[in-house]
């Protein structure tokens, strides 16, 4: 396995689409992790985020063969699971009510503990947990994800209006709490 | 054009930070004199910047800090083990007419990986049988795809492997080999070099 864990990911990918399992399990080990991270801050919870990464994996294996990139194993690893999350947030019908989410947010009652973070990725962390939501779940999908306003607003079945909305709303946020890290 | 639905955002010198986020996603093309000009929003487009940045190493530093465990890994490794896709039925004749022996495309390519893993420094990729496999004798051109370790000679790593493949797979798969094609993929050095871990 040492050899294996050298390789690229499209040799790694075409031997996983040959049948190779040992191949598969190197890119599990590779891209599972961020996966996670991932998934957690999409659904919010690791219970759920560990369950949606292992059924994409499940779902990369029998569809390995219709890969044509097999260098672009990541990117598409991160479509099928973004698609999985996303199913299990529209199962749990949070975002139907559209007026209700175009509707301003109230600033959270609990004080802000983004200024005592040491690092700037701990500051965003803290930022990003204190963001509703949608709006979370946006930015993940557009800055992490590289889905297109146009797509998130299929896929989360929301008007590109209130995509548009969210992020401007996130983004804004986000920017402050940053710039009081700073 | 004003938006009902977006927040009443404090133009930077005549720009939403929606329309500078546009822009940075555009990739700053076409270049927007206006935009690129100005010195406010180029200190915007850095903190969006920043932003997008610090969104990514969030979740890589996340990654890093919590490696897959092996139970994690059993049970997906378990999930799709059920699920081995096989391919073609590819027959092996035996003199008596009543046997019905056959090898799977599978462990054809299986075959392929270890004979070719079997040469220093090779690591074989994606391999393809391309022929009618089905029929005993029909001729069968194979494609691979090999990684070789930096430092070893493409060309000679490519002559053993395709000489190595024709001679297992005529000694144990009974296939008429008419070529076989190795294409070097990917020439990988240790990754404990390249990612400094």
């Amino acid at each position: 396995m040492s050899d294996l864990w050298d390789a690229a990911d499209d040799t790694l990918a075409g031997r996983a689409a040959d049948g190779d399992t040992v191949a598969f399990e190197v890119l599990v080990r590779r891209h599972g992790p961020l996966m996670r991270a991932y998934a957690a801050r999409m659904l919010g919870s690791t219970y759920e985020s560990d369950d949606v990464v292992q059924e994409t994996f499940v779902t990369a294996w029998r569809r390995l063969g219709e890969l044509q990139e097999g260098a672009a194993v990541r990117s598409w690893l991160m479509r099928i699971l973004s698609r999985r999350c996303i199913d299990r947030i529209r199962a749990r019908h949070e975002h139907d009510d559209v007026t209700e989410l175009d509707a301003p947010t109230p600033d959270r009652e609990e004080p802000s503990r983004v200024a005592e973070a040491r690092t700037a990725t701990e500051a965003l962390g803290r930022a990003l947990d204190r963001l509703p939501p949608l709006q979370k779940r946006c930015w993940v999908l557009r800055e992490v994800g590289q889905y297109s306003y146009d797509d998130i607003a299929r896929e989360l079945d929301v008007p590109v209006s209130t995509v548009r909305g969210q992020l401007a709303r996130g983004r804004r946020k986000l920017l402050d709490e940053m710039e009081e890290w700073r | 054009m004003t938006d009902p639905l977006l927040p009443a955002d404090e133009l930077i010198d005549g720009h939403t930070l929606d329309e500078l986020s546009d822009y940075l996603a555009a990739g700053r093309t076409p270049a927007d004199p206006a935009i690129d000009d100005s010195p406010e929003c180029r200190a915007a487009l850095t903190a969006l910047e920043r932003l997008g940045r610090a969104t990514r190493d969030l979740l890589d530093e996340e990654a890093a800090a919590a490696p897959a465990d092996d139970d994690w890994v059993g049970r997906i490794l378990t999930g799709i083990r059920l699920d081995v896709q096989s391919g073609r039925r590819i027959p092996i004749v035996h003199p008596d007419p009543a046997a019905d022996l056959a090898l799977t495309e599978g462990a054809v390519r299986a075959l392929v990986r270890s004979v070719g893993d079997g040469i220093d420094g090779v690591l074989v990729g994606r391999c393809r049988l391309d022929g009618d496999v089905e029929t005993p004798g029909a001729p069968i051109a194979v494609h691979l795809e090999i990684s070789v370790r930096y430092g070893a000679s493409m060309a000679n790593a490519a002559d053993e492997v395709r000489a190595a493949v024709i001679g297992e797979l005529g000694r144990h798969a009974e296939l008429t080999i008419a070529s076989v094609d190795v294409v070097v993929t990917d020439v990988r050095e240790s990754r404990a070099g390249r990612d400094g871990r």
